[in-house]
């Protein structure tokens, strides 16, 4: 993950607070959060390698089909649940909000934006395209579910979830001045705070 | 390897969670490898319920090497290059701890039937004393398969200063209905042996054995998984030469009875009763109104529970219950699940991707 990206989600969660990352790969986000907040943190993945190297790292990582349901996850007293560019991937991304939502006072989603230009771009050209944060090519990629942001904010306005706050940084993962006035258009990756 | 086997001598009363007293108590036990200086380098390894002190190399008249010995070892997940390991045979068992078959004080015969009933909680507390009598201030981990495995979560709530880590493999909170079905017909199996009078069978100079033979049959299914099974032994016919009696026709028939044949042997039955009824018993949850999470408060321990894919005897969703129970007591804990094909008896084998998981929790 880089690192204005990292800032951002930071800021968001408040000290001590106890996270779940849904699909946390290396945990190196759980990783730095402890060290910065002194959360108590738990991974989710289902990539054996990973999920090796996390128990390497000392990161509490639970081996767990996201699509399969995070239900169970209700109820444990999370603060903050994370998904942090994995919900394009996912099988039914609003049932996975809507769980997120239940089982922690506020969620952070990062997300690609189909929307951005070069994608615009890609398509006018005839292919799926292939930018920086959408390296892999339509048959290779693990994406079901890409939107745009404006996609993704119609959506949290129809399933009534609170977009409390949200960033879009472009392709430099900078917070340029056309990524914030033209988001849907110049943003590469949107960040969102949501409650219910 | 360094391999150091010693009969341990407890001389004080030993207070048993039944409320019975032992006037004191031995323990057969291995080390593998050095303590360091600091002892900050100690691993428990518990033994599930037929196993013993023997976890890994051989020692002098060993046979064979032990039963975790493709993890413990130089090099080895469990490496005794650079832990100092220690693995004792539990009260109550059979290969040179105090048990039914050693001498009871008062009668100068052998307990039998009148051992008293041990749990999980009395391993625990002994292998306390254990630790004390070794001169251990704290456990790097303490890790087990199976009844192992409860020996080792048993561990963390009941010594949270005294364990760093704790490696819950294949095990369950508590035994299921199935489970404790399964073992009871394993133990009525025993008891109905005519050999068996009430326990006090070698005071009349005889064994158990024909009932001890078919408890362990079942019990030998319950550790394989249907695939595992069907793949070894399919519906291969038994060669007549080879055939244990005129029952038989299958190979696994075959098989199934020289397993019960050998175990029968070796293994005492009471031992058999006192394990497996230790193994049911167990439920630290019901100490807080069946409230598992409310159970693993107290721990500080780190937890690693591994379950594996073809396990029905303790599914790997057993072990997802601790690792969640843990998580809402916030307490730093991980859930894998491997691959492993030998159903139960998956956690005595090594995979590469069994050995990373274990060494890496370790080293962490």
């Amino acid at each position: 993950m880089n690192r204005s990206l990292l800032k951002i989600i930071d800021s968001w969660v408040p000290k001590n607070s106890k996270v779940i990352d849904l699909g946390c790969g290396d945990g190196s986000l759980i990783a730095e959060l402890t060290e910065s907040k002194g959360i108590i943190g738990y991974g989710v993945e289902i990539n054996a390698e990973k999920i090796a190297t996390c128990v390497a790292n000392g990161i509490s990582v639970i081996q767990e089909d996201i699509d399969d349901g995070v239900e169970k996850f209700n109820g444990m007293g999370f603060d903050i649940s994370i998904m942090a560019s994995s919900i394009q991937c996912l099988r039914n991304p609003n049932l996975a909000l809507e769980n997120m939502l239940n089982m922690s006072k506020k969620t952070i989603v990062t997300l690609p934006n189909f929307g951005y230009w070069k994608c615009r771009l890609g398509l006018l050209g005839g292919s799926m395209p292939i930018t920086d944060n959408l390296p892999k090519t339509w048959y290779e990629t693990n994406n079901l579910h890409l939107c745009t942001i404006k996609d993704f904010e119609n959506l949290c306005s129809d399933m009534g979830f609170k977009i409390e706050k949200k960033r879009y940084i472009d392709i430099r993962s900078k917070e340029s001045f056309f990524a914030k006035l033209f988001p849907n258009l110049f943003a590469a990756e949107g960040v969102y705070l949501l409650s219910k | 390897m360094k391999i150091n086997r010693q009969l341990i001598e407890f001389k004080d009363t030993f207070k048993l969670e039944s409320g019975k007293v032992l006037s004191g108590f031995e323990l057969m036990v291995d080390t593998y490898g050095e303590l360091n200086s600091d002892t900050s380098n100690a691993i428990l390894v518990c033994h599930a319920f037929s196993g013993n002190h023997h976890a890994a190399g051989k020692h002098n008249t060993d046979v064979t090497e032990g039963w975790w010995d493709q993890m413990i070892g130089p090099g080895k997940a469990i490496d005794t290059n650079k832990h100092f390991v220690v693995c004792p045979n539990n009260l109550g068992g059979c290969a040179g701890s105090t048990g039914p078959t050693s001498i009871n004080p008062a009668s100068k015969e052998p307990y039998g039937g009148d051992f008293p009933v041990v749990s999980v909680s009395d391993w625990v507390n002994s292998q306390k004393l254990l630790m004390e009598h070794l001169g251990i201030n704290k456990w790097e981990l303490v890790i087990g398969g199976s009844l192992g495995g409860m020996q080792a979560l048993e561990w963390s709530l009941s010594y949270p200063d005294l364990v760093n880590k704790a490696g819950v493999i294949a095990a369950a909170a508590k035994a299921s209905t199935q489970n404790i079905g399964m073992n009871e017909v394993a133990r009525e199996a025993i008891r109905k042996d005519e050999n068996f009078h009430d326990g006090n069978y070698l005071a009349m100079r005889t064994k158990p054995k024909r009932g001890l033979k078919t408890a362990r049959m079942l019990g030998h299914i319950t550790y394989l998984s249907e695939e595992h099974m069907n793949l070894r032994f399919g519906r291969k016919v038994q060669n007549e030469d080879t055939k244990i009696d005129g029952y038989v026709d299958f190979e696994i028939e075959n098989y199934l009875k020289y397993k019960g044949e050998k175990f029968s042997d070796s293994f005492d039955a009471n031992s058999y009763i006192l394990m497996t009824k230790a193994m049911d018993g167990y439920d630290p949850a019901s100490r807080k109104n069946g409230n598992l999470y409310k159970a693993m408060e107290p721990i500080k321990a780190k937890l690693l529970i591994v379950g594996f894919e073809t396990d029905w005897l303790f599914p790997a969703k057993r072990g997802k219950e601790i690792q969640a129970a843990a998580m809402n007591a916030n307490i730093l804990s991980s859930f894998v699940i491997l691959p492993g094909n030998q159903g139960h008896d998956s956690f005595l084998f090594h995979t590469p991707e069994y050995e990373k998981i274990i060494n890496n929790f370790i080293e962490s």
